[in-house]
C-alpha cells in the first residue's frame, strides 16, 4: 500500500530524515515513536508532500508520487491528514469543514456531501455539534470533527500527526477511541504520537525515530516488552 | 476672518455637486483598487520570480512616487503618446493603479497573517492552490482587512482632491472655483472641511468598530 524507499530530507542546514525505509500494507496500523525534532512529522508530511523530498521515493497504491509530473492533488485526496494543532477552518461551520472539499475537490452533490457528513458526525459523536463553529468546540472536539473532515474525501490512508499533543489529557481519551474504532475498521493509519497505550493495543508495527533515522522497528508486543536498541531503552524509560 | 453665512449657505448645493463626484471617484478607484490589489498580492507573494518581482517593482514604483505626480503623467503625458483619456477617466485611472497597490499590500499582508495551517490542511484535502486561497485563506484574510480597506477608503476620499488639478470638479475644486466666483476664502471652505468630515467620520468609528470586533473574536 505505502513503500518508503530510501527517504531523506534537508532543510537549509538541519538534516531531518536520513534515509527512512518503511513499507505498511493495506489494514494495517503504523505508529511512529521518537523524541520530539526525531523527524516524525517531516516524514508525515513527505507521505503527502506537504514536504518535498530531498532524496528517495515514495509509493502510495503503487504511484510513485515522488514523481514531479504527478498529480498530487489527486494523490492527497486518497491520503487524509490529521494535524496536531487540528488545523480546522475557522470561518466555517462543523459541517461545512466537512463538505467543502468533498464538494469543492470531488464535485459531489452538497446534499449528498451534507448526508455523509452527518453520518460521519455519528461515528465520530458530535452529531449536535454540525451548525457550530470551530471555535466553540473544546480541542478534543475540534479533533473528531477535523478526523471526520479528512474522512469525508474517503481516503485509502490516513496520517495522523501528533493527533492528541495538543489536548488537555482528559480529552484525549475521546479522540483516541475515534481512532481505535478507526483501525478496527480496518483503516490504513500511520500514526506519530507519544500515547504509548495505543501504540501498544492498536499498531501492527511500531517505529522509533530519533535523529533522522528509524532506530527500531518492529510488532508493538516484542518493541515494548524486549526492545533492542540501546536509544529504544533509554527513550521508553524515560516516558514509561 | 471673511466668513459670511449667506456665501456658506449659497455654496452648500454646489459643494454636494462635487461631493458626489468624490464619492463616485473614491468607490470606482477602489472597487478597482480591490479587484486588482487582490491580483497584485496573489502576483507578490507567489513563488515565480517572474510573477513576483514585476509586481514588487509595481508596489515600489506607485507608493514610492508621488499621487500627484502619478495624475499629471496620466492627465498631461499621456496624450503626447497618443492617448487621451480625459479628466475624470484620467483621475480615475491615477486614482485605481494608485490604490491598487496600497490595497495590494494590504492583502498581502491579510493573507500572510492566516497561519500555514490553514494552506496545509487545504491542500492536504486535494484543493489546489487557488482552491485553497479562494475557500480558506481569503475568506479569513478578507475579514483581518476589512478595517485597513475602509482606512484606505476614508484616504482616498481624501486623497481623490489631489484630481482637483486635472479639472476634475470634485469637492476641493468645487471649493475654489466658489472661492473665485465669490472673492471669500472661508465660507466655502467650511462647507467643504464639514463636507469631507460627514463623509469620513463614520467611517473611521466604522472601521475601528471592526478593529475592536475582530480582537475579541480572535
Amino acid at each position: 500500500m505505502i513503500e518508503i524507499v530510501n527517504l531523506h530530507k534537508k532543510f537549509k542546514n538541519l538534516y531531518v530524515l536520513k534515509g527512512i525505509n518503511l513499507e505498511i500494507n493495506k489494514g494495517e496500523v503504523l505508529v511512529i515513536i521518537g523524541p520530539s525534532g526525531g523527524g516524525k512529522s517531516t516524514l508525515l508530511r513527505c507521505i503527502n508532500r506537504l514536504e518535498e523530498p530531498t532524496e528517495g521515493e515514495v509509493y502510495i497504491s503503487g504511484i510513485r508520487i515522488t514523481d514531479p509530473k504527478v498529480n498530487i492533488n489527486k494523490i492527497r485526496e486518497k491520503v487524509g491528514m490529521v494535524f496536531q494543532l487540528f488545523n480546522l477552518f475557522p470561518h466555517l461551520t462543523v459541517l461545512e469543514n466537512i463538505t467543502l472539499a468533498p464538494i469543492k475537490v470531488k464535485k459531489i452533490s452538497p446534499e449528498v456531501a451534507k448526508e455523509k457528513a452527518y453520518e460521519l458526525l455519528r461515528r465520530v459523536g458530535l452529531v449536535d455539534k454540525a451548525k457550530s463553529y470551530p471555535s466553540q468546540l473544546s480541542g478534543g472536539q475540534q479533533q473528531r470533527v477535523a478526523i471526520a473532515r479528512a474522512l469525508a474525501m474517503e481516503p485509502d490512508v490516513m496520517l495522523f500527526d501528533e493527533p492528541t499533543s495538543s489536548i488537555d489529557p482528559e480529552m484525549t481519551k475521546e479522540v483516541l477511541e475515534v481512532m481505535k474504532q478507526l483501525a478496527y475498521d480496518g483503516m490504513t493509519m500511520i500514526v506519530a504520537t507519544h500515547e504509548m497505550g495505543f501504540a501498544r493495543e492498536v499498531a501492527y508495527r511500531v517505529a522509533f525515530l530519533d535523529d533522522g533515522q528509524i532506530i527500531e522497528y518492529g510488532p508493538p508486543k516484542e518493541f515494548f516488552d524486549n526492545p533492542k536498541e540501546e536509544r529504544t531503552i533509554s527513550f521508553l524509560s524515560k516516558i514509561l | 476672518m471673511d466668513f459670511n453665512w449667506s456665501i456658506f449657505w449659497e455654496s452648500i448645493p454646489y459643494l454636494l455637486k462635487g461631493a458626489a463626484l468624490t464619492l463616485r471617484l473614491s468607490l470606482i478607484s477602489v472597487g478597482i483598487g480591490i479587484i486588482l490589489g487582490l491580483l497584485l498580492s496573489l502576483l507578490r507573494i507567489s513563488k515565480i520570480p517572474l510573477l513576483r518581482v514585476p509586481a514588487a517593482i509595481y508596489v515600489e514604483v506607485l507608493r514610492g512616487t508621488p499621487l500627484l505626480m502619478q495624475l499629471l503623467i496620466i492627465y498631461y503625458a499621456l496624450p503626447s503618446l497618443g492617448l487621451n483619456l480625459g479628466a475624470v477617466t484620467s483621475a480615475i485611472v491615477g486614482l485605481s493603479l494608485n490604490s491598487t497597490a496600497y490595497i495590494g499590500e494590504i492583502f498581502r499582508g491579510g493573507i500572510q497573517s492566516i497561519e500555514k495551517g490553514q494552506m496545509e490542511a487545504a491542500r492536504s484535502l486535494g484543493m489546489t492552490y487557488l482552491q485553497a486561497m479562494r475557500y480558506v485563506i481569503l475568506p479569513q484574510a478578507f475579514r483581518r482587512i476589512l478595517p485597513s480597506l475602509t482606512n484606505e477608503f476614508v484616504a482616498m476620499l481624501k486623497d481623490s482632491s489631489l484630481a482637483s488639478n486635472l479639472a476634475v470638479t470634485e469637492l476641493l475644486r468645487a471649493g475654489r472655483e466658489i472661492v473665485a466666483w465669490k472673492a471669500n476664502v472661508f465660507s466655502p471652505f467650511i462647507g467643504v472641511a464639514l463636507i469631507y468630515l460627514i463623509m469620513t467620520f463614520p467611517l473611521t468609528r466604522l472601521s475601528s468598530y471592526m478593529e475592536k470586533r475582530l480582537k475579541t473574536s480572535d
